[in-house]
């Protein structure tokens, strides 16, 4: 068991490296189901993180926490997504305004920027300095994600991205809040991808395209 | 003794090359569906080739007979710089990761040469497109290996094994994972393998590496195919001495030495099965295509490189 | 026990409307429930003043401030119902889109903004805010046109990357807070947190990071430039009452949270920080808005800008510091509210009459349509501020509050913005009364529901403009207290 424990320490301490390969890999994917995918794999990095944070302050309500983004976030929200993309009947690449390579640089260079941004304030902040790092990295990716890729579910899928570093930083540096809170806002997150689900499908009735950069209809 | 290990090292990549080129064959086919060739196959094109005749171009000249000579001493020279069952190579010395990309240019720049020697003008499509993705997998090779020699404190191949032996499996590292999806890539480049091309086309017009050897025949052709199979197995053994060589003997004694024959058999067992479920599942990318494809490759590696700094 | 009336009887009546299945049963359930809960919100709110701070359970509670904004928000929610019932008799055909889907969502919406106002938690407030977001959507897209789906997507989307990094701020205070010694049990309840401010000193660079997160957050659902891109499409492409609702009362709930991390941050580590920044968002967007103001072409994205523009300057209010800006911008949510409901009530019945809310084709109205054309004359004369209504008193009250703590900048650039959102008013509507009608609008017969809530608002305006009646002086009073402290 000891063996067990420290592989299981010593790969929780290096899960940033993990979040950093999603950031790559959601980047460079050419489908949205690979998106949703590295979505999937990003949110359950994290419940093992909070299930190491758990045990580590013998905290029964983190075991909750993690069994909620559990459900809702690795198994709920992709299955979601999923069936959207299925009913949708379009076509599943992601319409993107740069090349593979163009946005697998621009995220290196985010996930650059989120280390140099985070250095002045791990003092304050506390939490690993890699884990913040790779919070930040998650909502500029995000930012990114929702800025570059033209298709609305990617939209989506960009703001889960969002979502799921600030709830990490949240988790990093406060090791979690009370309980309703935190499922307060795990059932917000569901009820909003239900909505934007639905706006996703109105979109598609309305305009019979899905591309939200051709929404430009109100301006000024 | 660690002499007469190391050369036996290098005589088994090169005897069991076609070996593993004709598994990953017999895969994809099973993966497709098909019954495909039995594993040993390869072997027997070889000797077929061997046995044939040597035909050239009446407009050739001794470049064209000399290229597959040089391919198959560089394949052979590079062989020497990677560890198989030990933690030491034949040729290894320090710096050695520099020799081992530039020893597999210098071969693909007299395959290159030699197919336009050929005269066809295939022979000279394939070495303008070959010459494109091997420049585009410089940069990102080169980086990624100098990335994993700045952490391991070593220039020789042989030198970062024995530093990553030292590491814990489960202490992740950024490099090393940055590091690996970028001569991941690349090493796909460089073999000349789905997506960037494909071993198998009979399409002129698809074709990179088999439009240079369009022109050879006979033992030529056997030494180019038996260089190219060496060039994959050693990318492969590259990879895993790189990254996951946990499992080398670290004495000569046999019991180490057979243990680490059979995880090595591992190691490559799953490379070779994730090859081909890559090949299996993944279109050929079209020309246009295969910049960006090694422009991912590079970002990765750059990134690689800068985290060295950042991971101190 | 109190508190809990004007929380469910909004939620109770969104459940028997949506098990209606009658029409008219569903509009008289729902103009019930506005009775109700304007009735609930005046007990409440009398209460509140009679007792002192009201608490059920740990998350609930109402203070003076509550009581303020309860008060707006049981005003505007009646006459916007009662409107209602006389706007929607033409509804479009949709999954969503239903007499039935339309009050039912009104009154969820009407409970997730009661209860960021009763919140006694500041992760509850941020669950309701973002809960306001996604209940509003629906009924921002209600039309289903082009339009209205760009602007339903728009607003969903960016109002919830803006409440994501809110809930940085949030989490950042709860960690400043717990370092500071709080419990963490406790660490997000306003009323321990105001307790201990004063003592969360020490964490001052996380208290900054926690209140820059917060205002841009908030500050997007609030208007702020440059977070306000989903606004004039919002408020432009839903239907005018719900316009009147976002407007009116829904950015006053994000000012709320505002208002209510900006008293911690103050008590903490002094005000210099957070009022400095209310003050750069407020003059961005009073700049920025009466400019766009000038260029607009369709009547309700004019009042959208204008929301933006009156926003700002109740952040500058509150961003001076001092008793006579808080006051004034208190007072000025106030009465934007019921100017901006009057206006986009007048907007309704242009769009009903001519069919198009583009001004360009929009003449004519003092002759031929004489209420709705007065209406709209009033409706610009309150919202720009002049005499005897009562934001001419707000904008005074504030820019005497900005010369006396010695903000000349910042008075002038007010002044400056002020004139130009005149100019561009008068401009837009005197194009729009004066002239021949060139083609004689529909007209259908102006339902009594129109002319009480008409009424009901010029009558609060006046008042306000011309005396303000001790009682709401009281409550007015109330909320500054707890913001003071």
């Amino acid at each position: 068991m000891g063996l067990f424990e420290t592989a299981a320490a010593k790969a929780l301490a290096s899960s940033g490296v993990f979040l950093f390969m999603t950031v790559l890999l959601i980047a460079a994917a050419k489908r949205i189901s690979t998106c949703i995918a590295l979505f999937s794999v990003q949110s359950l990095v994290i419940t093992a993180q909070i299930i190491a944070v758990s045990r580590m302050h013998h905290s029964a309500e983190g075991f909750v926490v993690a069994v909620l983004v559990l459900t809702v976030k690795v198994v709920a929200i992709p299955y979601v997504l999923y069936r959207i993309v299925e009913e949708l009947q379009a076509p599943r690449d992601v319409s993107s305004s740069t090349s593979a390579s163009q946005s697998v640089f621009i995220a290196a260079g985010l996930i650059l920027l989120s280390f140099f941004a985070v250095r002045p304030y791990v003092g304050v902040l506390g939490g690993d300095q890699a884990m913040l790092a790779a919070a930040v990295a998650l909502v500029l990716t995000g930012g990114f994600l929702m800025v570059s890729r033209k298709k609305a579910l990617m939209q989506v899928v960009g703001l889960l991205v969002l979502d799921n570093g600030i709830f990490l930083a949240a988790l990093t540096t406060t090791f979690g809040m009370p309980l309703v809170i935190e499922i307060g806002i795990v059932f917000d997150l569901l009820m909003g991808v239900f909505l934007m689900g639905l706006f996703v499908f109105r979109i598609r009735d309305t305009f019979d395209h899905l591309d939200v950069s051709k929404l430009r209809r109100l301006r000024g | 003794m660690t002499l007469a290990m190391n050369a036996v090292q290098v005589l088994l990549l090169i005897l069991l090359a076609p070996l593993v080129r004709g598994v990953i064959a017999r895969l994809k086919a099973r993966i497709q569906n098909r019954h495909g060739a039995t594993v040993w196959r390869p072997y027997a094109d070889l000797v077929k080739l061997f046995r044939k005749e040597d035909l050239v171009p009446d407009s050739a000249s001794f470049v064209f007979r000399l290229a597959p000579i040089v391919v198959f001493a560089t394949t052979l020279v590079v062989a020497a710089f990677v560890p198989l069952l030990h933690g030491s190579a034949l040729l290894g010395v320090s710096g050695d990761f520099i020799f081992l990309v530039y020893f597999l240019a210098l071969g693909r720049f007299f395959l290159m040469l030699g197919a336009m020697d050929g005269g066809s003008s295939f022979g000279g499509m394939g070495a303008s497109r070959e010459a494109l993705v091997s420049t585009l997998a410089e940069a990102p090779f080169l980086l990624a290996l100098m990335s994993v020699a700045i952490l391991a404190h070593n220039g020789s191949i042989a030198g970062m094994v024995q530093w990553t032996i030292g590491q814990s499996f489960f202490q992740f590292s950024a490099v090393h994972a940055l590091a690996f999806m970028a001569l991941a890539l690349v090493a796909i480049a460089e073999t000349g393998r789905i997506p960037v091309d494909n071993p198998t086309t009979h399409l002129e017009l698809t074709m990179i590496h088999e439009a240079m050897v369009l022109e050879y025949s006979g033992p030529s052709l056997a030494l180019i195919e038996w260089a190219s199979a060496i060039k994959l197995t050693v990318v492969m053994a590259l990879l895993i001495a790189l990254f996951v060589p946990w499992g080398i003997a670290s004495s000569l004694s046999a019991l180490a030495l057979v243990v680490a024959s059979l995880v090595l058999l591992l190691k490559i067992a799953a490379l070779v099965l994730t090859l081909a479920l890559v090949e299996s599942s993944v279109a050929k990318l079209r020309m246009y295509l295969v910049p960006d494809f090694l422009g991912v490759a590079s970002a990765l590696a750059i990134l690689a490189v800068v985290f060295t700094a950042l991971m101190r | 026990m109190i508190l809990l009336l004007p929380l469910f009887i909004p939620l109770a009546g969104a459940l028997v409307v949506f098990l209606c299945r009658d029409p008219r049963l569903v509009v008289r359930t729902a103009l019930t429930t506005g009775g109700l809960e304007l009735v609930a919100i005046g007990v409440t709110v009398v209460s509140i003043h009679s007792q002192g701070v009201l608490r059920a359970g740990r998350y609930l509670r109402a203070d003076g401030l509550t009581s303020f904004f309860l008060l707006s928000l049981g005003l505007i929610s009646a006459l916007v119902l009662v409107y209602s019932s006389g706007y929607l008799r033409h509804v479009p055909e949709g999954r969503f889109s239903s007499l039935r889907w339309f009050y039912g969502l009104v009154l969820l919406f009407l409970f997730t903004m009661v209860a960021v106002y009763l919140s006694a938690n500041l992760g509850m407030m941020w669950i309701f805010v973002e809960a306001t977001t996604l209940a509003s959507a629906l009924l921002v897209g209600f039309y289903n046109t082009e339009g209205a789906v760009e602007a339903g997507w728009k607003y969903l989307i960016v109002c919830t990357v803006g409440i994501a990094f809110a809930l940085f701020g949030t989490i950042a205070l709860y960690l400043a807070a717990v370092k500071g010694g709080v419990s963490p049990q406790s660490a997000l309840d306003w009323g321990t947190l105001i307790d201990a401010a004063p003592g969360l000193v020490g964490g001052q660079e996380l208290l900054k990071l926690a209140f820059v997160f917060v205002a841009v957050g908030y500050g997007t659902k609030v208007g702020f430039v440059p977070m306000h891109s989903w606004l004039p499409d919002a408020h432009a492409e839903a239907p005018s009452p719900i316009s009147a609702l976002l407007s009116a009362v829904l950015l006053n709930c994000a000012m709320y949270a505002l208002l209510r991390f900006d008293a911690i941050t103050s008590r903490a580590i002094g005000s210099g920080f957070s009022h400095t920044l209310l003050l750069i968002f407020g003059a961005v967007s009073i700049v920025v808005a009466s400019l766009l103001m000038i260029v607009q072409r369709d009547l309700k994205r004019l009042l959208a800008y204008s929301s933006i523009e009156h926003m700002g300057i109740v952040a500058i209010g509150v961003g001076l510091g001092g008793a006579l800006g808080l006051y004034g911008a208190l007072l000025h949510s106030f009465n934007h509210s019921i100017a901006k409901t009057f206006l986009f009530f007048t907007a309704g019945n242009v769009r009903e009459n001519f069919g198009t809310l583009r001004m360009e084709r929009i003449r004519g109205m003092a002759l031929s349509l004489p209420w709705t054309g007065g209406a709209l004359f009033l409706g610009a004369l309150a919202i720009t501020g002049m005499p005897p209504f009562g934001l001419f008193v707000s904008e005074l009250v504030i820019l005497t509050g900005a010369f006396s703590t010695a903000h000349y900048f910042i008075a002038v650039l007010m002044l400056a913005a002020i004139s130009v959102v005149f100019g561009a008013l008068l401009h837009h509507f005197q194009h729009m009364l004066m002239g021949k009608p060139e083609d004689v609008p529909v007209q259908p017969a102006l339902q009594a529901s129109w002319f009480v809530v008409m009424g009901v608002c010029t009558l609060c305006l006046v008042v306000l403009g011309i005396h303000i009646p001790a009682a709401f002086a009281a409550v007015l009073r109330g909320a500054m207290a707890v913001l003071q402290s």
